[in-house]
């Protein structure tokens, strides 16, 4: 499903992101990416979102080289990809609801078929009846859920997530990290970068370890 | 739907900051058909001016018919003359009689103290031409003078021109302004919504997506801008005349027929058709490197 080939990256100034990277996830399968700051975690991901290209190496997502990508096909290559990230990235002048819709909305999605969809998705994550209120006046947990709930609204075959759970109590994180294995008990593919080296061990999940922009063997 | 619940989603969160972009629009819009209404009234004044630029060669005593004719002739003949309309002294005494006033001043003359004339009208304003007209009539041998009132309509006329410069120059002047002004407040927009474009970019929005409420931002403060600039100014054209009108008596708006001009559809369409082009052009102005 995802396969990093011989992948550098330099950012301005010399800074060497990552240095041959290499690595598979099958189809399906949920991988940590874990390591100390500065590892490379995020510049993986970024890559994966085509936030970044490589300089070097190609990555390959559902038999498609990434890096080649055309500009104008990125956004369609990012429809069928979940993010969610650790400050949730919600837009806050708009409602839960608004939040929700948006990846529907920019697809052009009937308003019938979105409502259907938002309002199946809050039911899921508890909070049906609340889809007029503000991002601001619910909880941490509950901003992460609205944001993998957007994420996964679209139902992508792959969910990337840059440390989910770093904001939150250990109560909500257990939620966070519930929701992302029922993702992927469902079929969806899980890249997650995270440190928390309990949630890790706890899920039995494989982890790819990073260390100053390399994979540790 | 979406693109225009965007629209109205940035204008609400962008209040003060429309309110000048609409602002700026509207000066300009203003400025620029204020010089349109300025331009008509002047052009109307100077026309009816010109219409007026007349020389009247007074003819020595003593001339002949012939002599008198063959002027004519010859002043006809010039470059830039319209017409030479030959004035006997009697026609010239009748004329004068009409006015009670002058009556009275011709009737403490013996006889007629009028001399034969003739009244020549100019094609065109052409200060030159006409000087040198009438340099020309007044070395004619029965030319006994010609009087002629150049100096101040050319400088009435000089002082209608550089107006007319310098409400050019401001109209320019305030276009460029209200461009940068309303590319910049875009732009400023634009960059308060960095994590909102952030956040459209990475659930697949396309560009098209993402700057078109931006684009059609802009058309909305220009549309608004040049509407409301043409109510101000009908309004403040309006008013002026109205007081005019008070304080003198002269209806100025039938006169100059500004209102006419001011109501037209033609100059409706144009001031607010004037706004959208800059509200388009400086929001088009202000999408740049921003959605790389």
């Amino acid at each position: 499903m995802i396969k990093f080939s011989r992948v550098f990256k330099v950012y301005e100034k010399n800074i060497q992101a990552l240095t041959d990277i290499n690595f598979e996830v099958a189809k399906g399968e949920f991988v940590f990416l874990t390591g100390p700051s500065g590892a490379g975690k995020t510049t993986i991901l970024k890559l994966l979102y085509r936030e970044e290209t490589p300089d070097m190496g190609s990555i390959i997502v559902d038999d498609t080289d990434i890096s080649r990508l055309s500009s104008g096909k990125v956004p369609f290559y990012r429809r069928g990809i979940g993010f969610v990230f650790q400050d949730f990235k919600l837009i806050f002048e708009r409602s839960i609801y608004e939040n929700l819709a948006l990846p529907l909305e920019i697809t052009g999605a009937p308003s019938k078929f979105i409502r259907h969809t938002v309002m199946e998705s809050l039911e899921k994550i508890g909070l049906a009846g609340r889809e007029n209120h503000n991002p601001w006046h619910i909880s941490g947990g509950e901003k992460q859920k609205v944001a993998i709930a957007r994420a996964l609204i679209m139902s992508p075959p792959v969910l990337l997530a840059d440390e989910p759970t770093g904001n939150l109590d250990e109560a909500s994180a257990g939620e966070i990290m519930k929701m992302f294995k029922d993702a992927n008990a469902k079929g969806t593919t899980v890249l997650m970068a995270s440190h928390n080296k309990e949630i890790i061990s706890n899920s039995g999940f494989r982890a790819v370890r990073l260390r100053g922009g390399r994979v540790e063997e | 739907m979406r693109l225009f619940r965007e629209v109205v989603l940035n204008f609400k969160r962008s209040g003060f900051m429309s309110f000048v972009s609409i602002g700026t629009i509207i000066l300009a819009v203003t400025m620029l058909g204020g010089f349109y209404i300025m331009q008509t009234v002047v052009n109307f004044a100077a026309d009816q001016m010109q219409n007026r630029v007349e020389a009247v060669v007074f003819i020595k005593d003593g001339a002949s018919a012939e002599e008198i004719k063959l002027l004519g002739d010859e002043i006809t003949a010039l470059s830039g003359v319209k017409e030479a309309r030959y004035i006997s002294k009697d026609d010239a005494y009748q004329d004068f009689a009409k006015d009670p006033e002058m009556q009275k001043i011709l009737s403490s003359f013996e006889g007629n103290p009028l001399p034969d004339s003739i009244s020549v009208k100019f094609n065109d304003y052409k200060a030159q031409e006409i000087n040198s007209a009438v340099a020309a009539i007044k070395t004619k041998m029965a030319v006994e003078d010609v009087e002629y009132g150049a100096a101040e309509i050319e400088h009435l006329l000089n002082v209608i021109n550089a107006v007319k410069y310098i409400a050019g120059a401001a109209g320019i002047i305030f276009v460029i302004a209200a461009l940068l002004v309303v590319s910049n407040i875009i732009k400023l927009t634009i960059y308060n919504r960095r994590q909102d474009i952030y956040v459209l970019k990475m659930v697949g929005a396309t560009g098209a997506d993402i700057r078109l409420p931006f684009i059609f931002e802009g058309i909305a403060h220009g549309f608004l801008g040049g509407f409301l600039g043409w109510l101000i100014l009908y309004a403040v054209v309006s008013f002026l005349a109205f007081q005019v009108k008070k304080e003198t008596g002269i209806d100025l708006a039938a006169f100059y027929a500004f209102n006419p001009a001011l109501l037209s559809p033609k100059f409706i369409f144009g001031m607010t058709g004037a706004g959208i082009v800059l509200g388009l052009t400086g929001s088009l102005m202000s999408q740049g490197r921003i959605f790389k």
